[in-house]
């Protein structure tokens, strides 16, 4: 088992298997979150937090869409038969989950808050790159622009995680943010060792 | 992998040395990992020093929590690892974030400490380096772990250091890259947002203390080491030469002897605090020299004490001026 992707082709890029792999995880975990956020916007419990969170929350709806299509364009894709069982497995897992002892309207706010935070925090694309990866390449480029971009997208989560109005929910909230980021470290991390890379989960 | 579990986390510790006492435990700053204090593993233990060294709560190996980490956590995990693995007489040395750790567990537990070493440390934010860490923080935010490396590797160590190692420096750097993730180092600077004051509590460590302030240290200034010096009541103050803030790992052989002379004389009761000031020597095995007296130290050049006083006025709250 390897700790980064490759073994790297003659001009220095990923595998197109590793990269099909990589990049169907992350756009369908991105895409679940657009769709979480997208419901979440509409929940009472926003109305506690200052407007700019909501506003954060509204822009991260836009970034999540820049990931697809970015990484839509940016691998090189080959067919995978793993993924015709892998696809309808992540997709089950990344459903709104309740948080409990919250109502069902502000439980999906905070879960999909919870998502997001762990899908920018716990999951760090461009550690997997090698040092000699081309820089050049565009499938390196944009794990690197999706991790990069991960510490500004994630902040308006973390404001409305950490937000003081909402301080006697905390326990439930930790919860539920500890629950998503083990969640998604796993499937990371299992998904990864079925291209041949380890990495703790 | 040694670690050490707190409630539902656990906490990576790395230990060296006999199984027998003295123990001196070592606290990373901020963005450091345990491996960095490699050197110091084998230069104490060599000199019979049991050594342990961690990672704190969402530093490097240990468990990072999502949300929230707090300080209290931090001291109470220190606590729990002397409990355990600690050999009396224990010594606690920790450096920037872990010497606020350290003075806090010496302030709470000095019971259990024969001494203490705060290494460019504080125990209040002034606002340079409230305005620093906040700027730290949000280019930790805008531009990554690697962006906060950047901007924190000339702050900490000489030209000198960086000259030799230019072409190195993505090595360098790596490790830390990758040990380290953005949320929890957040957490952790942002464990600071409700931060009090140490300084009115800093006369309940009756342990012996050694201060070390890098010479050109910008970050932590001679100031903010000052205050330690003024309150903690058996402390000296010893001033690195050519040191910046982070002098433990670009001189760690220095560092090392110093730490080891300092528990060798508190052991043979031959410490001298009472608010003493010295400078180290170059190199490791040579003399500290007190720093001569009639000279402010507080100054970058050799003004006399009571010369320019305005200069006083600007000292951080709880400062006293000039030393005995």
């Amino acid at each position: 088992m390897r700790t980064t992707l490759g073994p790297l082709d003659a001009s220095g890029r990923v595998p197109a298997q590793q990269q099909t792999r990589v990049a169907s995880f992350l756009i369908s975990a991105h895409g679940a979150e657009a769709r979480l956020l997208a419901g979440a916007l509409s929940s009472s419990v926003l109305t506690l937090v200052p407007g700019v969170v909501q506003v954060g929350l509204q822009t991260q709806l836009c970034r999540e869409a820049e990931v697809l299509t970015l990484l839509q364009g940016a691998t090189r894709w080959q067919p995978d038969p793993m993924l015709l069982w892998l696809l309808p497995r992540w997709e089950l897992a990344w459903l709104p989950q309740p948080v409990a002892g919250i109502g069902i309207d502000q439980s999906l706010a905070f879960d999909a808050a919870a998502f997001g935070f762990a899908l920018h925090t716990a999951i760090r694309p461009a550690v997997l790159l090698p040092r000699e990866a081309t820089p050049t390449d565009g499938f390196a480029a944009a794990l690197r622009q999706i991790e990069l971009e991960g510490s500004r997208t994630v902040q308006p989560q973390l404001r409305f995680l950490k937000s003081p109005a909402l301080a006697a929910l905390r326990p439930a909230i930790s919860q539920a943010v500890e629950r998503r980021h083990a969640q998604l470290r796993t499937l990371w991390a299992e998904m990864l060792a079925g291209i041949g890379i380890a990495i703790a989960s | 992998m040694d670690t050490l579990q707190h409630g539902r986390y656990s906490v990576h510790y790395e230990l060296a040395g006999p199984d027998h006492g003295p123990t001196i435990v070592l606290v990373n700053g901020l963005t450091q990992y345990s491996a960095l204090w490699t050197p110091y593993r084998s230069a104490l233990a060599e000199h019979g020093y049991r050594v342990i060294s961690f990672d704190l709560l969402g530093q490097g190996q240990s468990d990072k929590p999502s949300l929230f980490i707090e300080q209290d956590d931090q001291v109470a995990i220190l606590r729990e690892l002397i409990d355990a693995i600690g050999r009396p007489p224990v010594f606690l040395a920790g450096i920037s974030f872990g010497g606020i750790i350290a003075l806090r567990y010496a302030i709470e537990h000095g019971a259990t400490l024969a001494g203490l070493v705060a290494m460019s440390t504080f125990a209040e934010l002034s606002p340079q380096l409230q305005l620093i860490g906040n700027a730290l923080r949000n280019g930790l935010i805008l531009g990554g772990i690697e962006y906060l490396q950047d901007l924190l590797l000339p702050m900490n160590v000489s030209d000198a250091w960086l000259n030799d190692r230019l072409d190195q420096l993505d090595e360098i750097k790596r490790p830390g890259w990758l040990v380290n993730d953005l949320y929890a180092l957040q957490n952790l600077m942002e464990s600071f947002l409700d931060f009090q004051p140490l300084t009115p509590r800093l006369g309940e460590i009756g342990v012996p203390t050694m201060i070390l302030n890098g010479e050109f240290d910008f970050l932590t200034p001679r100031s903010l080491h000052e205050t330690l010096r003024t309150h903690i009541p058996h402390s000296a103050l010893v001033i690195v030469p050519r040191g910046y803030h982070a002098f433990t790992l670009e001189q760690p052989r220095l560092t090392a002897w110093l730490l080891a002379r300092f528990a060798q004389d508190v052991l043979g009761g031959s410490w001298e605090g009472g608010g003493s000031i010295w400078l180290a020597p170059a190199q490791e095995g040579g003399t500290l020299i007190r720093f001569p007296s009639g000279f402010d130290h507080l100054r970058a050049v050799p003004m006399r004490t009571g010369q320019h006083s305005a200069g006083a006025k600007r000292a951080p709250t709880g400062a006293k001026r000039p030393h005995k």
